[in-house]
């Protein structure tokens, strides 16, 4: 009983940690499930876009800059990314996942170039957590709260875009870019911009995080993007995907249990470098399910996924 | 109005299996004019609405539609002018999406899209009206997932979307093909109905003779790649099934000589 007792502790004392943590990495959820989803482009550009976000900012912070502006320009290279990955799919014909995996790679050295080394200290810089409203900067609560309020700005923003005349356009071009075509959208522009704002949320994302724990390393997007699949896996088996608004909810649910269960995991004393094992494994009974299902029921309608 | 000048088509140009899709095909359509394909297989039907419709680029020729040349225009472009049903239910409706949601990608083809609210109660009550013609109770699913359609149901659909808009040009590439006999016969009434209503320029492909007889005001017959046979006026009125099947089997027997 001693050993569930302290796991439980343990467990719950990192509950506000872990939901700060969760509430800016839902931020890449988003940014793997809009492209995934919305666009039919799966897409790995997240993984290099992540740490070019924290990148950008930790420099810029470093020099001096406005965590605000700091992060916007953050934004912006993770934009340019994306849509960098999004040309070479559409131009080249190359794969989308192939697609992605050149961008991230390529990003890497980028990352290196930015910031001149491999990690850069911003600790003491005054961050956007600072400023939320009657708490003491530093602590979980400020992170919370800040964090929050930016997702719930970004959920409602993009839930009326999804429902408007452009948003419906763009949604239709992952759900048949032939039909979409045909009724005079231009897939190009809205594939471009779509994975372009998926790169700026997975950069913004990168930027949050290097302002919470005060320091930017190139290795920080390392996994980043098995660890959004598994949490969108999560959020999409928890509210479902059936419309705009669970599928937009999905993100933000399943980065929230995701890493609480990471760390109960963690605290029941699970070694940490099997954590990407472990992760691995759940995504891929989380994309096998559908299929083991088919074998006995009959077959649904089919997803299409660009080649 | 629609007008093909000298189109020409080589795919595979300069291999060992070159194929000459379209021949130098000339056609041309007047405002409000019906005119029905027929052809064999492989005698450049779906090349020439491919073409058409700009998902296929010329080698050479123009296609000129309403006195405007829009050879060089993206297929995108393209679909403010004309509407196109495709064989294949899938193709011509968004699964994943709504029947409404459907029909709004329709509506906007020829407008621009702003980022105002895309499904309001003015357009779904529209939208309800002008399925309730359809008499197959799409009108009461505005809001089930295209995917959960009938094929005759998802066709019926993607014919009520492209005639929405009142396009310049309509295209309908063996759009009762996949139907079974029944629907079939829906669809085709309400593509009558709606062309004949809306005046539409129309350029149907078709397999089926009977339909070829029955509707539009001529009938244009391809074989490699250039108009054949072009029937039109009285000449159309008076012909048969017999008489159009004679005029394949003549050319059979030539493919059959050359092959």
């Amino acid at each position: 009983m001693d050993i569930l007792q302290n796991t439980i502790a343990s467990f719950v004392s990192l509950v506000p940690v872990t939901l700060a943590q969760s509430l800016i990495l839902a931020f890449v959820v988003l940014g793997i499930m809009i492209p995934f989803r919305m666009l039919s482009f799966p897409d790995l550009t997240s993984e290099g876009a992540f740490p070019l976000g924290g990148c950008v900012c930790g420099v810029l912070m470093a020099a001096g800059m406005s965590p605000l502006a700091a992060i916007a320009i953050a934004l912006v290279a993770g934009f340019v990314a994306g849509c960098c990955t999004a040309f070479i799919h559409l131009r080249f014909r190359i794969h989308t996942l192939l697609a992605g995996i050149l961008m991230m790679t390529m990003l890497y050295s980028i990352n290196l170039r930015i910031m001149g080394r491999s990690n850069l200290s911003v600790f003491g810089a005054t961050t956007v957590f600072d400023w939320a409203p009657g708490l003491q900067p530093g602590f979980p609560a400020s992170k919370i709260v800040v964090a929050g309020l930016i997702a719930l700005v970004v959920f409602f923003v993009l839930y009326h875009f999804f429902r408007t005349e452009k948003g419906t356009a763009v949604r239709a071009v992952g759900a048949n870019p032939d039909m979409a075509e045909a009724q005079g959208i231009n897939v190009w522009l809205a594939t471009i911009g779509g994975v372009g704002l998926a790169g700026a949320f997975s950069a913004g994302s990168g930027a949050l995080m290097v302002q919470s724990q005060g320091f930017a390393d190139v290795n920080m997007g390392l996994g980043i993007l098995i660890n959004g699949l598994a949490a969108l896996m999560i959020g999409e088996a928890i509210v479902g995907k059936q419309s705009v608004l669970r599928q937009l909810a999905a993100p933000f649910v399943g980065a929230i249990v995701y890493y609480q269960l990471v760390s109960f995991c963690l605290a029941a004393g699970m070694p940490p470098p099997d954590l990407k094992l472990a992760t691995g494994l759940f995504v891929l009974a989380m994309l096998a399910l559908p299929s083991l299902k088919r074998s006995r029921g009959p077959a649904p309608a089919r997803e299409t996924v660009r080649e | 109005m629609l007008e093909i000048r000298s189109a020409r088509k080589v795919f595979y140009k300069g291999q060992a299996d070159e194929k000459v899709a379209l021949d130098g095909l000339k056609l041309s359509l007047a405002t409000g004019e019906f005119g029905v394909v027929i052809g064999s297989n492989g005698a450049g039907k779906s090349s020439m609405l491919n073409a058409i419709s700009g998902a296929l680029v010329l080698d050479s020729g123009q296609v000129v539609i309403n006195g405007d040349d829009v050879t060089a225009m993206p297929v995108h472009k393209r679909a403010m002018r004309l509407a196109r049903v495709f064989q294949d239910p899938m193709r011509g409706t968004a699964a994943s999406m709504t029947v409404a949601e459907n029909m709004l990608l329709a509506e906007l083809r020829s407008n621009k899209r702003t980022l105002r609210r895309g499904l309001n109660t003015t357009r779904l009550a529209t939208y309800k009206e002008r399925l309730s013609l359809l008499g197959l109770g799409l009108e009461n699913r505005l809001d089930t997932r295209v995917e959960l359609l009938s094929g005759g149901q998802r066709q019926s659909l993607s014919l009520i979307m492209a005639v929405g808009g009142e396009p310049e040009l309509l295209l309908l590439d063996e759009h009762t093909a996949a139907l079974d006999p029944r629907t079939a016969d829906i669809v085709m009434q309400a593509t009558i109905r709606a062309v004949e209503a809306l005046k539409l320029t129309t350029l149907m492909v078709t397999h089926n003779m009977q339909h070829a007889v029955d509707f539009g005001h001529k009938v244009i017959m391809l074989d490699a790649g250039r108009v054949r046979l072009e029937i039109d006026g009285k000449e159309k009125a008076q012909t048969t099934v017999p008489e159009l099947i004679g005029h394949f089997s003549v050319k059979t027997d030539r493919m059959f000589l050359a092959s």
